[in-house]
Parts: C-alpha cells; structure tokens; sequence
C-alpha cells in the first residue's frame, strides 16, 4: 500500500507559486527523503501535509485517504522548530501533547527512556539536540503511520546529528514508514531509500541515492582543498563548480583532461593547493549537474 | 470539541502562568499592592475641617467686646478639634498680607466700636477677607465662618428677645395689649428674630467603605489589563512559538485551543479577585463577596474583556502593538468608565461612556448589587446589555482569530 500519494499539487502565497505541480508517491515502510536548497518548497508541502495548510489544487492520499483533519492521526509530525513550552518540563511537554491526540500516558514514559530524555528538566534548558529528540518523540506518541519530520537535524553539530541519525535509522528498523526534509545531502544520502530532489517548487528527479548518482554518472568530480584563488577563472571555464569552505568541487564530464587545467588556473592565480583528489559524484553533484547551482 | 484536549490547554497555561514570574506579580501581588495603597489613601475618614483665622481688633471696656467673641470663636470644637486656629494682627493690612500670603485662610476686623454697638443692643458690624483664589477652599473657609456667625447671631438676638420680653412684662400693662398676651409677643418675636429653624437628623446611608470601592475597582482593573493582555500576547506567544500550529495539527482543533485559553484566562483572573477579596477580608475586615448574579456578572464582563483582547491581538498580529493599544484605551477608560473613580463625579461627557461602555456597565451593576445591595431586578436591563456586547465582542473576535490561523506562518 502506499503511504502517501500526491498529484499535481499546487501551492501559492499570494501571487507566488511555492509549489508548482508536485507528484510524489512514498511507499508504506521506506524512508523517503525531499532534498532541496532553501526556498525550494520542501516546508510549504509538509505543512499541507501534516498542519493542514490550505492548496490551490491537486489530490493527496494518506495510506488510500484523502487527506482532512481525520486523517491527522495517522501522521506523526515534527516541524522544524521546537514545539516544546519552555517553562513545561520534557514529562509534562509529552503529557500535554498525548491528551491532544487522546494518546495514551504510558506511551510518554516509554519515549522518555527510548529516547534517554531528562523528563523533569525544563525545555528551555534543552540543548539543541535534545530539543530535537523532544520534537520527535511528541510526534511518536501516538503511534503515527507515516512519520514527517522536517529539517530534522539542521542547527546541529556533527555529533547530535549523528545521535539523531541513529534514532531515526532506528525507527525505520521498526518499519515505520518516514518522509524527511532536509537540504543536506548527507542527511539524505545517510537515510533515504529513495530522494526526491526538490528546487523552487518542482521535483525535478526522483530514484534511490544510486539511481540518481547514476544521472551523474558519465561526471567525476573534483575536490580541490587549500588557500584557493582564482576561483572564478574556474568556474568560468567549469560552470558546474561550488565553492563553500575552503572547498572547490568541479563538476566535469572527463577528469584526466581537466585536472592539469584546474591546477594550472588555480595556481597561476597564486593558490596553495593541500589536496586534490578525484571523487564519485555525490547527491550534491546530481543537484548541481540537474539545477547548475548548489544545496545551500 | 474535545474535552481532554481542552483540558490539556487549561492545564499547561495554569502551570506556565504559575512558572512565570510576572505573572505571578500582577496576579498575586498587585491585588495586595492596589487595594493597600488606595485603600489606605482614601480610606481613613476626612479629617475634621479647621480654619486658620486672623483677627483684628480694639481694646474696648464695654459689657461685651470683640474680645468676647473671639474668645468664644477660640473653644468651638466640632468631633474634638478646635474648628479656628486664632492669630492676632495689630492692624488690617498686616492681617491682609497674611491672608495674600496664604498664611491664614480669612481675616476678621472688628472695628473700633464694635463692643460699644453690641452692648447697646444697636447693630454691630465685621468685616472679613477671604482668599478667594482656590475656590474650593474659599467655600469650605467661608462657610465655617459664615456658619460660625450665623449661630452667633441667634444666640444674640435670642437674648436681646428675652431682654426685651422682660422689659415688656415690667412696663406694658397687660390690658394695652388687647387680646394677645405676652407669650404671643414672644411667638411673634421669636419669628421674627428667626424666622426660619433648621432641625438637623441624621440618616446613615449604605455608603461603601474605600476598601470596598477598591475591592471592585481592582477587579475591573483585572479586566480591563490583565484578561486583554494574558489571552492576546498569550495567544500571539502560540502563534509565533508556532505551538498553535502544532496544536492545529493535532485531531484538536483550533476552538478547542481557543476555548482552553479563554477558560484558563478566566480561572486566573478568578483566583487574582478571589485574593483581593480575601485579602480585604483578613487585613481590613472588609467582607465584599459577589452573589451569583455577582459572578454572572463578572463571568460576561471577562468574555467581553477576553474578546476584545483577543480581537486586539489577531487585529494587529503583534504583541507590542497589542501591549501599545491594551494601554492606551485601558488608561482612560480607568478613569472614564468609572473603575477607578466612582462614576458620580465624573464630568457630563464622560457618564455615557461609565454608563454604556460594556465594563463600565458591569462594575456598576456590580457595585450597585454588592455594595448598595439594590435588588436584582434593577440591574437586569444592565445584565442584558453586557451579555449582549459581550457576545458580539466575542463573535468579532472569533472571525479575527478564524481570518488569523487560515494565514498562520
Ligand atoms: N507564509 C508564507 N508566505 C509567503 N511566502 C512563503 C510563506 N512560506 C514560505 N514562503 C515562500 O515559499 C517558498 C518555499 O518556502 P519553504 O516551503 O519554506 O521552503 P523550504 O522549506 O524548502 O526552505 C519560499 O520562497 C518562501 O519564501
Ligand atoms: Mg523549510
């Protein structure tokens, strides 16, 4: 069965158009993952889904249902921002979202200990991650069918993210069916079986990472660290080049003939390399090669 | 509606206004602080009125001098408090500086002659100034010592009568009178003197204590501040915390949310009013505890209250801007709608607003009800009206709120 169906779903703010006709299918157990920058429309389609936020058109089935107030407790939500009141603590944050969904209370002391939360520490005094943990635990509580988590891990450092990972890899063990947004292609990459790749408003591929990496295939990519100038000389010559961090990743169609170019560009502009290494393409690379410009 | 749902609500905002600190001052501590401070200031009964007098006056050697009456003037007391404070000037325009520098309040000259002329039984004449540039004060002055002089003269015409009487007696033979007889001369004379005898009785009215008045004045105040303010910002909190959006996308719905704050709202500001009370029972002994109409009363005039907040609130989708207008229209109507200041002395323009203005309406009933104990049937036409704006008022705020969470984000 699928857990969810979309068609042609249309979404506009005033005279913008956030979502210009999205077809989705997420099948009941995968992890599905909505890759996209920032603006792409990734929040605007799950607030349809999970808030009830009002559409211009289209259809949506949630596991055959059409999608209404009804069908709100089939789905399990956490918004990117923490929906914790902070002068409640963790305990009495859970209580107050199980008797808004009718949830039993013995579920909050098992998602406590599950999710090793400090049940009689206040949210405010959360750290970023545990904040997190508390989003999703709240949308556990009632024992969702299609979790929807938005953005779950952005804001935090590498080894939050990691333990936040592992919860969620967990819980697609137990076969719970997930769809995540997230603009970090290591998240999707880490996650998802299968990746939509979302840009202002349109999905513009769907596949497993490696069915989408293979778009890419013909591609390598170069990774060039160190003091770089003349970055855009680069680019000029290799469009499909991001540069974030120190980093320089160029896009091009055959390595061995453009790696000689690359150094000498960068060189003569007076660049000190540290490393420079040929790579497989990345999730990021696909985005780049299908939109001509990076995640972030 | 979902009862659990909205009783989560209640119960989360009870425990997050019992965690927060300034909550806790306007609702614990501020009753305390308003109905001390006002209390205490207007509380204690007005003092006893006394005038500080200047005199001037002539030594004399006649039967009775100026001397006499300023003396006399000296031992009035009224409740135990000599009513003049006396200061004698040498000569007129020393005891008029004082009076245009505000050092006496009046000035009495008794002219040469005076004691002569009273003693004679002819007409004697006073003079005196008043300061009449605080035209409050001059009428309180000018009527004590008008009053003082007022009572004087009957004394004295009372006993120049009975002189005259004994004359009489002693030299008009009794058949020159034809019918009357004496004691219809002294009828007549007495009339004449005093035409007119004004008999003072006293009637307690059921006048408030201050205590009382400031018990109710605090639980508009109540209204007017803190229910607009709690379920506007608090609501507006939701919303931009994005809680509400959570909450709208739960199987409860947005109206469970608003019934919850609404009901969450209203048992705080019940507690808040429960504590004045309390506290004016235990400090003051001042018992002012509503009926049921009382808190029928109360219940519609904190919907209206709640209702025009709310419609604050998704009116101007800011909680600065919603603190901004709570004020500026709470502030006069403090003093307009007759909450802080009883409605009698308002100023003409301003009775319809204390009349009309749904709150002003309700404290009045209120008042009238708890303490006038006027009969029920009296304020009925005024329970009509509250209920009645308050569930317009209400009615505005739904379709504010509803236009508000179909643009949440
Ligand atoms: N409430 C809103 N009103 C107007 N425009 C909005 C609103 N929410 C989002 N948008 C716009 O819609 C586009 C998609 O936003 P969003 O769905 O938040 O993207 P994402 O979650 O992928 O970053 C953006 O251009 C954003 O500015
Ligand atoms: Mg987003």
């Amino acid at each position: 069965m699928k857990a969810l169906v979309i068609k042609k779903l249309k979404k506009s703010y005033g005279d913008f158009l956030a979502l210009k006709g999205i077809d989705l299918e997420v099948e009941e157990g995968e992890v599905f993952a909505l890759l996209g920058p920032n603006g792409a429309g990734k929040t605007t389609l799950i607030r349809i889904l999970a808030e009830g936020l009002g559409y211009d058109s289209g259809e949506i089935l949630v596991f055959g249902e059409p999608l209404t107030k009804g069908t709100a407790r089939l789905i399990g939500y956490a918004p990117q921002e923490s929906v914790a009141y902070d002068l409640l603590t963790v305990e009495e944050n859970l209580h107050f979202y199980a008797d808004l969904y009718d949830a039993p209370r013995e579920r909050v002391r098992k998602l406590i200990s599950e999710f090793s939360l400090p049940a009689k520490k206040k949210a405010r005094e959360l750290s970023g991650g545990f904040k997190r943990r508390l989003n999703l635990a709240i949308a556990l509580l009632y024992e969702p069918r299609l979790l929807i988590l938005d953005e779950p891990s952005a804001g935090l450092d590498v080894p939050s993210r990691r333990e936040l990972w592992s919860l969620i890899r967990k819980l697609r063990e137990e076969g719970r069916t997930i769809l995540l947004a997230t603009h970090y292609m290591e998240e999707a990459e880490a996650l998802a079986d299968r990746v939509a790749i979302i840009n202002e408003g349109r999905i513009i591929a769907v596949g497993t990472p490696d069915e989408l990496k293979s778009l890419a295939a013909e591609e390598s990519v170069i990774h060039v660290e160190g003091i770089l100038k003349g970055t855009e000389l680069v680019r000029e010559e290799f469009p499909r080049t991001i540069e974030r961090e120190g980093v320089l990743r160029i896009g091009v169609e055959e390595a061995k003939t453009a790696l000689p170019r690359v150094v000498e560009l960068l060189v003569e502009a007076g660049s000190e390399i540290r490393t420079i290494r040929v790579e497989e393409p990345t999730l990021e690379d696909v985005f780049l090669k299908l939109t001509g410009r990076g995640l972030e | 509606m979902k009862a659990r749902a909205i009783k989560a609500i209640i119960g989360k905002d009870l425990r997050e206004t019992r965690r927060e600190k300034m909550t806790i001052f306007w609702i614990f501590v501020f009753p305390l602080m308003w109905i001390t401070l006002l209390g205490g200031i207007w509380g204690g009964h007005s003092p006893p009125i006394t005038v500080d007098l200047g005199v001037v006056y002539f030594n004399e050697t006649a039967a009775f001098t100026a001397q006499d009456v300023v003396n006399i003037m000296e031992n009035v007391t009224m409740n135990n408090v000599h009513v003049f404070n006396i200061a004698r000037y040498p000569n007129e325009s020393s005891g008029v500086d004082a009076v245009r520098t505000g050092r006496i309040d009046a000035l009495l000259v008794f002219p040469r002659g005076f004691g002569e002329n009273v003693s004679s039984g002819l007409q004697a004449r006073v003079y005196v100034y008043f300061d009449r540039s605080d035209p409050q004060n001059y009428q309180i002055v000018s009527g004590v010592i008008k009053g003082f002089f007022s009572e004087f003269e009957k004394e004295m015409s009372e006993r120049k009568l009975n002189i005259t009487l004994s004359y009489m007696e002693k030299y008009i033979p009794a058949n020159l009178a034809g019918n009357f007889t004496i004691d219809d001369f002294r009828r007549y004379l007495i009339g004449l003197a005093n035409p007119l005898e004004l008999e003072e009785r006293e009637v307690r009215g059921e006048s408030p204590s201050a205590i009382q008045f400031y018990v109710t004045s605090f639980i508009g105040i109540q209204f007017l501040f803190a229910t607009m303010l709690m379920i506007g910002s608090g609501t507006l909190e939701e919303i931009e915390h994005g809680t509400l959006r959570r909450i709208a996308a739960s199987p409860a719905t947005a109206w469970d949310f608003l019934a919850g704050k609404m009901l969450s709202t209203f048992i705080v500001i019940t507690v808040s009013i429960l504590i004045g009370i309390g506290y004016a029972k235990l400090v003051f002994g001042e018992t002012v505890f509503p009926s049921a109409l009382g808190w029928l009363m109360i219940f519609l005039a904190a919907v209206f209250s709640m209702s025009l907040g709310l419609a604050i609130a998704m009116g101007t989708r800011s909680i600065k801007a919603t603190n901004a207008i709570v004020n500026l229209i709470s502030m006069p109507l403090l003093f307009l709608a007759g909450i802080v200041i009883p409605a009698s002395i308002l100023p003409e323009w301003a009775k319809p607003i204390a009349n009309y203005f749904p709150l002003g309406t309700a404290l009045k009933s209120l008042r009238l009800l708890e303490l006038y104990h006027r009969p029920a049937s009296e304020i009925l036409p005024s329970i009509a009206w509250v209920a009645g704006s308050a569930f317009g008022m209400l009615l505005i705020a739904v379709v504010l709120y509803n236009w508000a969470i179909k643009r949440l984000g």
